[in-house]
């Protein structure tokens, strides 16, 4: 009879029990590193002497990015070196993948496929068949620069590498949503679209849903010609009140749109770099998860939002009335 | 008081006070989302992705404050 060995998740006994004590012993180590533990063993008069390297640094977050050097008087920050790498990766992986192109896909190929679908897929859920295939590539662009934005800048070694300029220390890269500059830009990218699809597909209709003022002169012309309507007048009113927050409430979504994707992209690298400091190791990999959804859940959002307020704008309010 | 003061406790007062809202609205949301899974645990995938959607809404709001406590704080 053949010897059987016994196996706990997919390791011989041995293999397991080493890979825990190796786990644990990091986490232990992490732990005495960090900030906590520190203070803990500050606290009980206990002197280790861990190695400098190994003592985590206090976090120091600094909200505008930092000018690296300029390019024809333009200042090139580490937020839009990122943003680059972003775009030349998305460029590049998509080149990669569609470069030869088969009808039974491989496995890059059926990821890729798979991933465009069901964001085509929730085009076509919100905005029906054809507007969904207009709005799409827009879209579709938001949401795969937005994710990717996130999770590129989750990569450790990211937001490490420093570089020496004129004495100061400055990271190279930074996640490029984590500067304020980034999300407006893709705010007033997804305004321009909205905007565009409005005038191209319900044309003069788009501008007076904002600039309802035909009812209010109606009415005031009906007083000259002797048919004075109080309810008229005040209905016109509030219908041009209403034309003018609707056009308010527009400008505002930019705003935020744009604090929504920074506020969280921030909050997520200053939660992150907490969480190295206070219990390195221990912590930060659960963070690190969370940050992966938190990246979907914006990219989500932001496109989403964006595929809302366009079918929205593609619209007009006297059709939906019927 | 010293002013470095105020704007630390400034921060910490806008950070508390405006998690207050989302947490309730995401409480509120978690219990609708419940509740429809209760009755329709079929309806589980669309049921889940809305309410992520309402749920990074509700964090939105939050994270507003969160930005206001971190320019008080560190800017």
């Amino acid at each position: 009879m053949a010897e059987r060995k016994r196996r706990f998740l997919g390791c011989s006994l041995p293999v397991l029990i080493i890979i825990l004590i190796v786990v644990l012993a990091l986490l232990i180590i992490g732990f005495l590193s960090g900030g906590i533990g520190q203070k803990l063993l500050e606290k009980y008069e206990i002197n280790l002497n861990l190695p400098s390297w190994l003592i985590a640094e206090s976090p120091a977050p600094h909200l505008p990015a930092s000018t690296l050097f300029h390019v024809f008087g333009l200042p090139i920050t580490n937020t839009i070196i990122a943003g680059w790498i972003t775009i030349v990766f998305l460029v590049l992986v998509s080149w990669l993948i569609t470069r030869r192109m088969q009808l039974v896909p491989r496995r890059p190929q059926a990821v890729f496929e798979f991933a465009l679908g069901w964001i085509f897929d929730f085009c076509v859920s919100v905005a029906g068949k054809e507007n969904g295939r207009k709005f799409f590539p827009v879209v579709c662009t938001i949401f795969l620069f937005v994710i990717f934005n996130a999770w590129l800048s989750l990569i450790p070694g990211f937001a490490s590498i420093l570089i020496h300029i004129h004495g100061h220390e400055y990271e190279l890269l930074r996640g490029a949503n984590t500067d304020v500059n980034t999300p407006l830009a893709i705010a007033f990218v997804s305004f321009i679209f909205v905007a565009y699809y409005g005038l191209t597909t319900i044309k003069l209709k788009w501008v007076g849903q904002y600039f309802n003022f035909g009812p209010f002169f109606h009415s005031i012309g009906n007083i000259f010609k002797g048919k004075f309507n109080f309810m008229d007048i005040l209905s016109g009113v509030v219908n041009a009140g209403v034309g003018l927050l609707e056009l308010l409430s527009m400008f505002i979504r930019i705003i935020s749109f744009t604090f929504r994707l920074f506020g969280n992209m921030t909050a997520g690298e200053i939660l992150i770099m907490v969480a190295a400091f206070l219990l390195p190791l221990a912590i930060s990999w659960a963070v690190y998860g969370l940050e992966l959804l938190v990246g979907f859940i914006q990219a989500l959002v932001f496109s989403g939002l964006t595929l809302a307020f366009a079918s929205m704008a593609v619209t007009s309010h006297e059709e939906e009335a019927h | 008081m010293d002013p470095e003061a105020v704007k630390m406790l400034a921060a910490g007062l806008a950070i508390g006070l405006g998690a207050i809202g989302p947490g309730i609205g995401i409480g509120i949301l978690g219990y609708g989302a419940m509740q429809g899974l209760a009755r329709n645990p079929e309806a589980r995938g669309p049921i889940m992705t809305n309410m992520l959607i309402a749920v990074a809404m509700a964090e939105a709001i939050g994270i507003y404050a969160f930005v206001i406590a971190i320019i008080l704080a560190i800017l």
